[in-house]
């Protein structure tokens, strides 16, 4: 889980994506009125609410799921989570806080050399693929962690992945494999 | 013939084979083993001209079933299963795109395997067929390493590129087959080809190779799109030939942007090559290698970075001393101000002035809406002052008019974060209390209670985010405005739907529910078969369960056919009932005349259902009656009758009389009916 075991690598958090159930039927249209921060999409359904202490912008479903997006780690966002649920208590709903879990974590790191992405394919096969018409990156998936990493020649490694610990490791993982290819 | 094997039942093996026949016949026991065999001999059929020829017909590979009509064959994939028709759909779509593509056969015949294999793995479930087809083309295209462009068959298909490749990279994945990278020198010669470089044509695509090695080598290649590579090359090369080829013509051949081009060819200019002559670049090959483009702009990012750190320090330190004279004359300007008495006292501290505003602002707020109206009030003579005040300082102007303005608005989070509101103030002491409680007694559990946990929550900031009346109003205005097509919409819908309505035309569309399945009932006698029925049925209160058994008891007495019929009627809609309605009610008209029998019989039913509220013997009597006709009439009833039968169900169950009248109505006892009248029906 330590990334900067022998490496002193800098990984970014730079987006946490979180879900959790209010378990009462939400009143969307209520939610807009009295909202000070909410953008109400009528046509899908939802309410786009916006926190600014953790910067998070929640979509308020009126089943009573709502996502959280923007923050910048799990305890953030879980802190985030919290205070929508309060402040839609305050609206007057009678709020149960459930079901909370992270669903995705992206995360920037960013390698001291460059990569030959040719090369690095040709080694990786089944678990690389580049397409250089489509996209200017290599896709390598960890399918044991559940993670994708988008991989650029000029070093830097996009990860996403179901939590922290998966980035982490991910990183760890291809640390090797890039080395290989470098420049 | 012994075949060789043992019978399953008696265990002799004694098996006779008959060719004849085609089966296979244990001498034991008599069970029969096979059936039909397949037997592979040829057999000659003799001509008209004298000639024999062998008698048998192609079957292609690909197709299973039966063959075709002699005489039809109007559509060739009629009477084919799913899975041929798929395959041959697939083939004909892949030559079709193959020959605008000018791919020779075995490319095509390989790309038809892959399509294969991708109908075996359903990957052409929920996909378009077109898109899939693609995706085995370019497949192809790749491990033969032709200068097809994923570009080109989006062109002639009118599909996003994107979208190909996305069905392109699940292919190769699913089928596990690696597609090798593209080289863009494989592009050259077709390119060339197409800028009719006439017959300098190969020197000139000679020189664009050597250009293209060259950008590889000076890592311009990767992360970048081949063709925008194989397009500044071929510029370049053009010009080195003294060929005048614009930038407009080689992006037409090309398909990428003028910008991407520029960015190119001004990246190979940082180069040095960039600096040899002509001649001096077909000789010689320098050694060293460049970094590539995109790192050195990001190098040039970090350096720009830098320099405004360092610039950002110096800034800083000059502001602390500005700062510093700041607070001076404030003191000063502070000590010669008049002191403000009553409510307004609290409120001329120096820094913390917007925090304690806020604080009480935010208290008003969240306990009373009146309040609010006289604190807006209050703040209002307050701003004016602070006004003037402002007006003597020379530089906190800045500083304090921002703090003011941020009152107006939601105040700022740092300075709320100072003196917070009391738990008592804000009238939620208790829900506070228990909120805080739970959390002590399962700390970290929130999915057992699913009580809020508040640590750490500033309540007083959410409040902020809670609108007052006008406010809200505004903001609905607002909506509305902005989605007014969207409501308008909405409205002409209801309103279609209410005018359908009253016209009595509206049709609910529902989604459409599939039909209950219902396993087929297995009985071996027809009994049992009726008894199962009516265990899956909903079953009315109405029938005379009795009657029903002995009928069917009383069929079994009756010729095999009949009986054979019942068994398969019963598993047809509510045939327990139909059979006795049906037998009852139609048992004459089906021996009397053919054709006409269905509309006469309509208005036979139509008669007896009239004649309902007549009064009809009992039903005693009837019972041994209806027995009769129902065993022997029962195959056909239901078949014909079963949509009028319907309706009249229920009122005919009531009363086995009137099926009797009826029966006495249509005139005697014609028991001997004709089997033959089944096959009208």
């Amino acid at each position: 889980m330590d990334a900067d075991s022998d490496v002193a690598l800098d990984i970014l958090i730079t987006n946490v994506v979180c879900v959790f159930r209010t378990r009462c039927h939400l009143n969307l249209r209520k939610i807009a009125l009295e909202g000070a921060n909410v953008i109400y999409k009528r046509d899908v359904g939802k309410v786009l609410m916006k926190l600014r202490k953790p910067r998070i912008t929640a979509t308020i479903w009126s089943s009573g799921r709502v996502m959280c997006t923007g923050a910048t780690s799990e305890e953030e966002a879980k802190f985030g989570a919290r205070r929508l649920a309060r402040s839609l208590q305050k609206l007057g709903f009678q709020v149960i806080f459930t079901d909370f879990k992270v669903v995705n974590v992206l995360a920037v790191c960013n390698m001291p050399f460059e990569i030959r992405l040719p090369e690095f394919t040709k080694n990786n096969r089944p678990h690389a693929s580049y397409e250089p018409e489509l996209h200017p990156a290599v896709c390598y998936r960890i399918k044991t962690l559940r993670a994708t990493l988008q991989i650029f020649s000029t070093g830097s490694i996009t990860v996403t992945g179901p939590n922290v610990k998966a980035v982490a490791s991910a990183v760890e993982q291809i640390y090797p494999f890039v080395f290989e290819s470098r420049k | 013939m012994p075949g060789g094997r043992v019978c399953a039942a008696c265990g002799c093996s004694e098996i006779e084979v008959d060719a004849a026949r085609g089966d296979a016949v244990c001498t034991g026991c008599g069970s029969v083993l096979e059936d039909n065999i397949i037997v592979s001999e040829v057999q000659f059929v003799e001509n008209s001209g004298g000639g024999s020829s062998a008698v048998g017909q192609f079957v292609s590979l690909d197709g299973a079933g039966k063959t075709p009509t002699l005489g039809g064959g109007f559509h060739a994939n009629l009477g084919k299963e799913s899975r041929a028709q798929t395959l041959q759909n697939g083939k004909r779509q892949i030559h079709h795109l193959g020959n605008q593509l000018q791919l020779n056969q075995h490319c095509l015949d390989t790309a038809f395997n892959f399509f294969k294999m991708a109908v075996s793995k359903h990957l052409t479930r929920g996909r378009k067929m077109t898109h899939v087809i693609a995706a085995c083309l370019y497949l192809v295209c790749r491990t033969e390493g032709t200068p097809h462009m994923l570009l080109d068959l989006s062109d002639l298909l009118q599909v996003n590129v994107y979208v190909l490749g996305k069905t392109f990279l699940l292919l190769a994945r699913e089928l596990c087959i690696n597609a090798p990278a593209i080289d863009p020198c494989l592009y050259i010669p077709r390119f060339a080809h197409m800028l009719e470089f006439g017959d300098k044509n190969h020197e000139v695509s000679m020189t664009a190779l050597r250009l293209l090695q060259r950008m590889k080598r000076d890592w311009m290649h990767t992360g970048r799109r081949p063709s925008g590579l194989c397009g500044a090359a071929l510029l370049v090369a053009a010009r080195m030939h003294d060929f005048r080829r614009t930038v407009k013509e080689v992006i037409r051949v090309v398909k990428v942007c003028e910008s991407t081009l520029r960015k190119r060819l001004t990246e190979f200019e940082d180069t040095p090559t960039s600096q040899l002559t002509i001649d001096e670049f077909m000789k010689i090959d320098l050694e060293e290698e460049c970094d590539p483009p995109s790192f050195t702009a990001g190098q040039k990012k970090l350096k720009i970075q830098q320099l405004e750190k360092a610039l950002s320090k110096k800034l800083e330190d000059f502001e602390g001393e500005i700062s510093s004279y700041q607070d001076e004359i404030e003191i000063e300007l502070e000590n010669s101000r008049p002191k403000a008495k009553g409510v307004f006292a609290n409120f001329t501290k120096d820094d913390p002035i917007d925090d304690s505003t806020s604080s009480i602002l935010g208290e008003e707020e969240a306990e009373d809406e009146e309040l609010e109206a006289a604190a807006n009030h209050l703040n209002k003579d307050f701003y004016n002052e602070l006004h003037e005040k402002d007006r003597a300082k020379t530089d906190e102007d800045g500083k304090c008019k921002n703090g003011n303005e941020a009152l107006v608005r939601p105040p700022a989070l740092e300075s709320l974060l100072g003196p917070l509101p009391t738990a008592a103030s804000l009238g939620i002491t208790e829900s506070i209390k228990e909120c805080i409680s739970t959390k002590d007694r399962e700390p970290g559990e929130n999915t057992g209670d699913g009580e809020l946990d508040l640590s750490g929550i500033d309540d007083s900031e959410i409040d902020r985010y809670i609108l007052n009346e006008t406010e809200a109003q505004i903001k609905a205005e607002l909506w509305m405005k902005e989605n007014a097509d969207y409501l308008k919409e909405q409205k002409e819908k209801e309103a279609r739907i209410a005018k359908e309505k009253e016209l009595g035309i509206y049709k609910e569309h529902k989604p459409k529910k599939s039909a209950k399945k219902r396993e087929p009932i297995q009985a071996s006698t027809a009994g049992e078969a009726i008894e199962k029925m009516l265990e899956q049925k909903k079953i009315s209160s109405k029938i005379n369960y009795n009657v029903l058994r002995d009928l069917n008891s009383k069929g079994s007495n009756t010729p095999k056919k009949e009986d054979d019929s019942t068994d398969d009627s019963t598993n047809t809609k509510k045939l327990s009932r139909r059979k006795s309605i049906a037998s009852r009610n139609i048992a004459n008209p089906v021996n009397s005349v053919g054709k006409r029998l269905r509309p006469l019989i309509s208005t036979q039913l139509a008669k007896k259902a009239a004649t309902e509220e007549a009064i009809f013997p009992s039903t005693q009597a009837e019972a041994p009656d209806l027995q009769k006709p129902a065993a022997v009439l029962v195959e056909s009833g239901p078949v014909a009758y079963n949509p009028d039968e319907e309706v009249e169900e229920e009122e005919i169950e009531d009363d086995d009389d009137h099926c009797m009248s009826a029966l006495q109505l249509m005139g005697g006892n014609d028991y001997g009916c004709d089997m033959d009248d089944d096959d009208g029906y």
